[in-house]
Order: C-alpha cells, then structure tokens, then sequence
C-alpha cells in the first residue's frame, strides 16, 4: 500500500484547482465623470498576503481600495472574493450592481479600516465592535460580547470599552476601529491610510497591531505613505502611478530596486 | 374653599373633553406629519429627479398657502373626491361596488394637519440628514449593513441630534394649530370655550383654563424634548469621569 502514495500524492497535484484566493481582481476601470481614475487594475491576494499600494497622491490607490467593497462602483472589471464573483448588470445609467444583498454579504467579509476612522460616534467602543457581527452576521449577543471585549484586549484597549470614540485619542479610536474589523472574522482586510490623520507620536501603536495582524497571517490590502511598513511587512507592494500599475512585486524589489524611473522618483528622499 | 367655580357653570367636562380632542389630533398628526417629512426629505435627497420634484412641489406648496385655507380646501375638497371616486367605481362596476366614504372631520383634521406639517418637518429632517458625517454612513455600508439597517442602526439616531430642535419647535406650532379644527367642526377645547364665553359673557373664566391647557401640553412636551435630546447626545457630550 505505502508504494501508492507518492503516486495519490502526484495525482492530487495533477487534479487540484487552483486554491481559492481571498480577492482576485481583473481589469478594474473607474472614471468619476470623464475622468479616468482606474485603468485597468488587477491584483491577487492569496490567504496570508500583505499587499500595501503606494502612490502619489490622484494615483488611485484609495480609489482602487474603495472598488473592492463596492463604495466605489467600478464602470468594468472583475471582483472575486473568495470564489465569488461580484454580478454587475448593464443598465441605462451604466453598469450597477446587479445584486444588492450580494454585496452587502461580500462587504461583511473584506472589513475596512478608514483613515479618519469612523466610529460611530453615538456608540461605546464596544458597541462599535459588536454592531455588524449583531446584525449583520447574527452571533448571538453574548457571543458577540465576549469576542469583542477579547478583540478590545488584543489591541490595549480593554478599559476603554465603554467609553465614546469622542473621548478617546485618534490611535485609540483607529486601534478601535481595527477591532471593530477583525470582530467581522473577514477573508480580507482593507486598509485606507490608516495612519495619516494621526499625530506622529500615536502612529507607532497602530502600525504595532498592524505588524501583528501581519504576522498572524492575515490577508491585508494596505493602502499607506509609511514606507518602513511596507517594507518590513508587505509581501508584495505595488506602486500605481495615473491609475496603472507601474510596478509591483516583493518589497525588496520594488522598493530598493525600483526599475521604473516615476517610482525611483517618489521614493527619492523628499528635500 | 369654594371649589364651584372649577364646575365652569357646567362646561367642565366639555372643556376636558375638548382637551382631550386637541391632544388626540396633535399627537396623531405629529405621527403623519413625521413620517411624511421623512419620506419627503428621503425623496429630495433622492437621485431621482421625479421624486426631488415631486418633493419639492409639495413643500412649496405647503409653506406658501395659508393653513386655515388648506384645512378647508382638504376637508370639502377631499370628500367631493372621495365622492367622485366612489361614483367612478359604481358606474365602472355596475353598482357592484357601491361604497359611501364619508370623510368625518377628525379624520380630515388629523391629515391635513399632518400634510401641513409635513412638509415643514422634511426641511428640518433634509438639514439633519446633511448634517451627518457621510464617513458614519459609509462605515455602515462597508460594514454589509442594508440600506434599511443602516437607516435604523446609524442614519437616524445620528440625525435626530440635529434634529430636534426643529422638531421640537415644529411640535409646539402645530399643537397651537390644532385650534384649526374647530372651523371644520370639531369640538375641541377652544370651540368649547368659545361657545361658552358667548353663553355666558365670561370670556376669561372659559379662555384662561384653555391657554393653561395648552401650556400645560406644551411644557410637559418640553421635558420629553429634553430628555430626547439627552438621549440622542450620548457620546457627542464629554461624560464627566
């Protein structure tokens, strides 16, 4: 018997699919108005990958980030998440979405971190972390609770549960809000400059738990300006210049040896 | 103490009755005059041009004519459409439907004061749907949240902060507006002292118990603003740890 493994072992491998990928997006084109901001963006991200997009700021890197939960509506392209395509359909007004509640299930699996936050401002930290597992994905309340009073630990913030985020500092409400993200348990998460509405000196405690979510093999699509980040933690960093990928692949590579002279540019010490 | 006089020669129950009337019609007229406002102030804020229009011309045409004129067009108006309608389908069906919709005067108070104040609620709600950070809505959406969810869950608690105040003052013209209805026929605590002053030539003993009756009205709503406005605060105050 032991003599069929190698070959059940070589067959499986013939006939294995490709594994299902977290998020797959193929040829993503946005215009707001006759402005092209997307032309024609995909990207891969396999379960554990830490994707940062860098940019000039009008690159679309916030643009493309916001198109793969839907609050930007992209005008072509295609959205995998977690083998399930997103179904757009044509309509006199241009493409939509052709199913809402399908959307919203998909939003609930790729949790966004904003940069300014966005807590909701008339709820306790706590209550912010258990809205969307509640009612959105129905845990049961004391379930939700007890996930969320260990999510506020993970990130230090445990003593601050019932407190308003207008009674904390900007990295305790952005730490917050990454709680708040990972109580969704989501295939994906998305970061939209999480650090640049923070003062300097509470930029470091988010970039922390960041670092850590990394480590624990985390799918994470970042779009960030702190290049020390993306190079100690991305697994693959990509740089979007007008809407196009100018140049991606590992940090080392496209960070130390950038090829393309825009990119070589950008991160030119500033003077 | 001589508690006669609290008899008011007899109008007493009348005039707690009448009482009772004004606050029946308030109350159930602020319920339209709400949802109608939401609805409106959704409509203008809608990317839909038939709706903002639609929207539009109702709370212009609202503001601009005066109440007492719209009570009466609303009340003769209404049941001779409602007659009209009700021809239309006994003639349509040959006589198998033959309805008599008789539109009583409570019923045509209470819409018309909720249509009238509708509108001037759709202004307040248009101003405090604005008036929430767009990042707290989206926030709900990136969060798979439906549209309704996030109405109920984020939208309007956040809104009614802003509110409020609007509400609030809205409430207290349309309580004093309800003496409106009394030219449609209804009896309520004004009719009642106004046809007791003419009987009895004691203007004062009959009109002073109803301006109390109203202050009363509206100083216990006043609390229940407050204590709404505290509610809808919460976490926009610094707590005092």
């Amino acid at each position: 018997m032991q003599g069929h493994k190698p070959l059940v072992a070589a067959m499986l491998e013939q006939t294995m699919p490709e594994p299902i990928h977290p998020l797959v997006i193929t040829d993503l084109h946005k215009s707001f108005g006759d402005n092209p901001v997307l032309r024609g963006l995909s990207l891969t991200a396999r379960k554990g990958d830490v994707i940062t997009l860098i940019g000039a700021s009008g690159s679309g890197k916030s643009t493309f980030l916001r198109c793969m939960n839907l609050l930007e509506r992209p005008n072509a392209g295609e959205i995998v998440v977690h083998g399930e395509s997103i179904r757009f359909k044509d309509t006199r007004r241009g493409r939509e979405v052709a199913d809402h509640r399908q959307v919203e299930r998909i939003r609930s699996k790729l949790s966004m971190v904003f940069q300014n936050f966005n807590l909701w401002a008339h709820m306790t930290l706590l209550a912010n972390v258990i809205e969307a597992p509640i009612h959105v994905l129905k845990v049961p309340k004391a379930e939700a609770r007890a996930r969320g009073m260990a999510l506020l630990e993970r990130v230090g913030l445990a003593e601050r549960a019932n407190y308003y985020p207008a009674q904390l500092s900007g990295g305790q409400q952005q730490r917050g809000a990454i709680a708040r993200a990972l109580a969704m348990e989501p295939e994906v998460m998305l970061f939209d400059e999480p650090t640049s509405a923070l003062d300097p000196e509470l930029v470091g405690d988010v970039l922390r738990v960041m670092r850590e979510l990394a480590d624990e093999g985390r799918t994470m699509i970042v779009v960030t300006h702190e290049m020390a980040f993306a190079r100690d933690v991305s697994s693959q960093v990509v740089y979007l210049h007008q809407g196009r990928v100018e140049e991606a692949g590992p940090p080392g590579q496209v960070l130390d040896n950038p090829t393309s002279p825009r990119l070589r540019q950008f991160l030119a010490p500033k003077h | 103490m001589d508690l006669a006089w609290l008899d008011f020669q007899g109008y007493g129950p009348r005039l707690i009755e009448g009482g009772w009337l004004t606050l029946r019609v308030a109350v159930l007229s602020m319920v339209i005059a709400l949802l109608l406002g939401m609805f409106t102030a959704s409509a203008k804020l809608s990317s839909s041009a038939l709706l903002k229009g639609v929207a539009t011309f109702y709370t212009t045409v609202i503001r601009g004519v005066p109440d007492l004129v719209l009570m009466m067009l609303l009340f003769y108006g209404g049941q001779i459409g409602v007659n009209m309608l009700t021809d239309y389908l006994y003639d349509a069906t040959g006589g198998r439907i033959d309805w008599f919709i008789d539109i009583d005067a409570f019923t045509a108070g209470v819409i018309t004061i909720g249509f009238i104040f509708g509108a001037y609620m759709a202004e307040t709600f248009r101003g405090a749907f604005m008036a929430v950070d767009a990042g707290q809505m989206e926030a709900a959406r990136a969060y798979g949240m439906s549209p309704l969810k996030a109405f109920q869950r984020v939208r309007f608690p956040l809104m009614m902060r802003h509110a409020l105040p609007g509400l609030g003052n809205n409430w207290m013209v349309l309580l004093k507006t309800t003496a409106l209805v009394s030219i449609i026929g209804l009896t309520d605590m004004v009719r009642v002292a106004d046809e007791a002053t003419k009987a009895t030539h004691q203007p004062f003993l009959f009109l002073l118990p109803v301006a109390l009756g109203y202050l009363a009205i509206a100083s216990l709503s006043e609390l229940l603003f407050q204590w709404l406005t505290r509610r809808y605060s919460v976490g926009f105050t610094e707590a005092n740890d």
